[in-house]
């Protein structure tokens, strides 16, 4: 026996580290890896839903996050390397192009 | 519970004795050693309850989302994402997602970490020089937001007014198998589906074009 709301308090715990590091790291490799902390997070909500309401709606939902969270970090990871060859950097205080 | 923060309360003092106390190594160590057997005596009449276990995780899924965040060498960071992927696939096990679970093994922990660790060799990015974290007016601002953030989501969380218990024999027969999710998406989800496959192709080929060294 379990309390749903456990899973929901770790979730909101995952997001919030995620986000926080999101913000405060400069590193583009490590953003990427805090927005799939953040989106495992957001999953984690939903299977605990999908268990609370007895729905295996939240488990669909999970299933295409994975697939945009797959094709995000392809293209995320790409645009990287594409960054890299040209700056020799992953900081992201060094793509400053386009900042007004 | 107790035990999580008991284990949360070990790691803060573990910090603050490895800041303090940079050269001697040994000492914080023996320390969480002793901090850690303590706790397990203490706590060893719920060894076999599943919110030991729960707490454990929860506990390890916390501590390595806080070590992607905070180490500065990001191949650890990769690793520890890692890490988490499997807690959070083990907290799918316990809410009955058994083909999720097997799902965010192979495709996350297997497939896009393997992404992840091969982008960050190929690069050979090297641990941060004193792990540079933005200016000061921005860390303080994104966590005092994070935090903020944190505290609103507990508080919704705190404040719903759902029942609370959820029990493994009220699952319907099949609940979180691969065959009862296959049977949703292929016929009521079906256009999600192929519009995935099509999301798929196009970040497939958009990766290819972006990561080539010249286009001709």
């Amino acid at each position: 026996m379990m309390h749903v709301e456990f899973f929901l308090i770790i979730a909101a715990l995952l997001f919030s580290i995620g986000c926080v590091g999101v913000l405060i790291r400069r590193n583009a490799i490590v953003i990427l890896m805090c927005i799939e902390l953040m989106l495992n997070a957001v999953n984690l909500t939903f299977v605990a839903f999908a268990a609370e309401g007895q729905a295996m709606t939240g488990h669909i939902f999970v299933f295409f996050v994975m697939t945009v969270a797959a094709a995000e970090a392809a293209v995320g990871l790409a645009i990287v390397i594409a960054f890299f060859r040209r700056r020799r950097s992953t900081d992201v205080d060094d793509a400053s192009l386009m900042r007004w | 519970m107790h035990l999580l923060i008991g284990l949360i309360a070990v790691v803060v003092v573990f910090a603050l004795l490895r800041a303090f106390l940079p050269g001697r190594t040994g000492l914080p160590v023996l320390f969480l050693l002793i901090a850690g057997a303590t706790l397990v005596v203490l706590e060893r009449a719920d060894l076999l309850r599943i919110e030991f276990w729960a707490g454990s995780v929860a506990f390890v899924a916390i501590l390595s989302a806080l070590l992607i965040v905070l180490h500065p060498n990001p191949m650890v960071s990769v690793l520890f994402l890692i890490v988490n992927l499997f807690c959070i696939a083990v907290f799918y096990l316990m809410l009955q997602a058994q083909f999720l679970a097997a799902l965010q093994v192979i495709v996350y922990a297997g497939a896009i970490m393997v992404l992840f660790v091969f982008v960050v060799m190929l690069l050979n990015l090297k641990a941060e020089e004193g792990l540079h974290l933005g200016g000061g007016a921005q860390r303080g601002l994104a966590l005092a937001l994070g935090a903020a953030f944190a505290g609103l989501m507990l508080w919704a969380i705190k404040t719903r007014r759902e029942p609370p218990y959820f029990a493994p024999s009220s699952f319907a027969g099949g609940f979180g198998t691969a065959r009862e999710v296959g049977a949703l998406l292929f016929a009521k989800y079906l256009f999600a589906f192929e519009a995935a496959s099509i999301l798929l192709v196009a970040a497939m080929v958009g990766a290819v074009i972006l990561a080539k060294r010249k286009l001709e």
